[in-house]
């Protein structure tokens, strides 16, 4: 009875932890400027959706939505594409050398070094090529990044595939890419998946290089619009929280979409 | 058998094109990588030898730039609030972790909602993390101020004060990624074998026995890797405080990489802030090499 006792409040205390600052958020999105700093109240006496409105009528937020999704999408389908060949690479092929595991191993140690420390060279690379704020300067930079753990992920992956069935397949006629594509990474498919779904994560709540490398929202991201709100000496508490709920709710609701997968995604390599 | 081996290693390369099949699958990933990453991070040791204005390269300056860290009182203030951080909030994220996930190798009713919830924390955008706490820590519209005011409190001061300021970034991290330390910790403590325990069961070992002489010296080598992990990561922390303290109050939360940004792009002292990169990205490969290193010595004894 009492470790039941101790059960039920121990989940309470932490479920509380957890949502309390959530509920705040969402609270404060509902309610106006006055009442914010006004009265202080606990939960919004007088509920309005007005904060919402204005982010997309006078802020621009269906632009950063609209770049958001196009930057990630299209980052993370070239970084699976190229990076499920590279690592199909080094998980089967023997290189001279051990080219392909020396590979694996740089793009794991490039996967290490804080992306903060080539900002300024990206920054003035893009400046070179003009590729500053555009959708294709950010997807180049993403893609790259998404790249280096979505090649060293996947080949996990592709190691717990028996070669055997690609060697029967072959035996049939297929060519070793045919192998590849109909039998191997179909099999992969929920490996894959975790890959993704992690790299959906990352590159949506990308801030520092949407920070450095956009300056409009011709180009600018959910996370880069959202801290546009913020910094002026007086602080519109009421829009900075509308733009943290939509700034989140895409995300949050995509990952408890996928729960098993990112689960497993995040945990992969360190239980290993 | 010498055939066999023969003829399973030429299915296994192939003939003609399949023999540049591999060549073939590695370049694309390999040159955008090269393009992206490795020509900028080829750049920026460049730049670091370099002395710039108005964001144009004016004289090679050979390895002033690096000499110069050591006696720049604001960067060594920096690299100090960043150790500080990351060791204050790794260690709170591994012990509540480590007892969270030990807490919910049970099964019992809730367990899912409750894994379900802490996963939010870790999803949710970090800008929008630090913007949660800046809602709870402000002294007019905070949550803080308000729960004070209504049991007949004042305002509450957190992020006017450095001490403050520097506890809440703490506690923003710790909120944020212990649910990761611990679902990292909860699949460790669900791949044991269960042999172990059930003969410290047959033998009455008592649960503090059984923790400090099984699972804990069992989970060491998942505590490491979760451990290092983290302290890579938050080695790189930058959203999180852009967004809550910019940096403030003073200096008190200002950590490298916000040193780094700052004389970059508000300094615009271009060569500077490049050495500085390189030295993070150098001390922080180190680290991870150092890790594995020790790792491997755990894993051999």
């Amino acid at each position: 009875m009492s470790t039941r006792l101790a059960r039920i409040l121990t989940t309470t205390f932490v479920l509380a932890v957890v949502l309390l600052p959530i509920y705040w958020l969402v609270s404060t999105s509902l309610k106006s400027n006055r009442e914010i700093t006004q009265e202080g109240t606990l939960y919004p006496h007088v509920p309005t959706l007005d904060n919402y409105v204005r982010l997309f009528t006078e802020k621009q937020f269906g632009s950063y939505l609209t770049n958001s999704l196009v930057v990630t999408f299209f980052s993370v389908a070239i970084a699976l594409i190229v990076g499920a060949m590279g690592a199909y690479a080094i998980a089967r092929f023997r290189l001279p050398f051990a080219a392909e595991r020396k590979v694996g191993l740089f793009l794991l140690t490039l996967r290490i070094i804080p992306p903060v420390v080539i900002l300024i060279p990206v920054y003035l690379l893009m400046l070179h090529l003009g590729l500053l704020d555009s959708w294709l300067g950010l997807i180049a930079t993403y893609t790259a990044f998404n790249i280096t753990f979505c090649v060293w992920m996947m080949e996990s992956f592709f190691r717990e595939i028996p070669v055997d069935l690609e060697e029967a397949a072959m035996v049939d006629g297929d060519s070793r890419f045919g192998a590849f594509r109909r039998i191997t990474l179909p099999l992969a498919a929920p490996g894959l998946a975790a890959t993704a779904i992690f790299a959906v994560l990352v590159t949506f709540n990308e801030f520092l290089f949407a920070l450095a490398l956009t300056a409009t929202p011709r180009a600018m991201t959910m996370p880069r619009g959202t801290a546009t709100l913020i910094g002026r000496i007086d602080t519109d508490w009421a829009s900075m929280s509308a733009a943290g709920v939509i700034g989140a709710l895409p995300i949050v609701f995509f990952a408890l979409l996928v729960q098993r997968h990112l689960v497993r995604g995040l945990t992969m390599g360190a239980v290993k | 058998m010498q055939s066999g081996m023969q003829a399973r290693k030429y299915r296994l390369q192939g003939a003609g094109l399949d023999l540049a099949l591999p060549y073939l699958m590695l370049a694309p990933g390999l040159l955008i990588v090269l393009g992206v990453l490795i020509y900028p991070l080829w750049d920026g040791l460049r730049a670091s030898t370099r002395a710039y204005r108005y964001g144009s390269p004016i004289s090679n300056v050979g390895l002033q730039n690096y000499l110069h860290l050591w006696s720049d009182a604001q960067f060594l203030n920096s690299l100090w609030v960043t150790v500080k951080f990351v060791a204050l909030s790794v260690s709170f994220e591994a012990v509540l972790g480590f007892a969270l996930a030990l807490f919910c190798l049970h099964e019992f009713r809730g367990i899912r909602l409750l894994r379900t919830v802490l996963i939010i924390p870790m999803v949710v955008t970090p800008v929008v993390v630090a913007i949660v706490f800046r809602l709870i820590y402000a002294s007019d519209a905070g949550m803080l101020t308000a729960l004070s005011a209504a049991m007949g409190g004042g305002a509450v001061q957190i992020l006017g004060n450095p001490l403050n300021a520097f506890i809440g970034l703490v506690v923003l991290d710790v909120w944020e990624w212990t649910p990761l330390m611990f679902l990292i910790l909860l699949a460790g403590l669900q791949s044991l074998p269960h042999e172990p325990f059930e003969a410290a069961r047959v033998d009455g070992a008592g649960a503090w026995r059984v923790f400090a002489d099984l699972t804990f010296p069992m989970m060491r080598p998942v505590l490491a890797v979760a451990i290092v992990l983290r302290t890579i990561d938050a080695f790189g922390t930058f959203d999180q405080v852009f967004v809550l303290t910019r940096g403030g109050p003073g200096e008190a939360t200002r950590l490298i990489s916000i040193y780094g940004y700052d004389t970059a792009f508000k300094f615009q002292q271009t060569g500077y802030a490049a050495a500085l990169f390189v030295t993070i990205g150098l001390v922080v490969l180190a680290l991870a090499f150092s890790a594995i290193r020790l790792l491997r010595r755990i894993d051999a004894s």
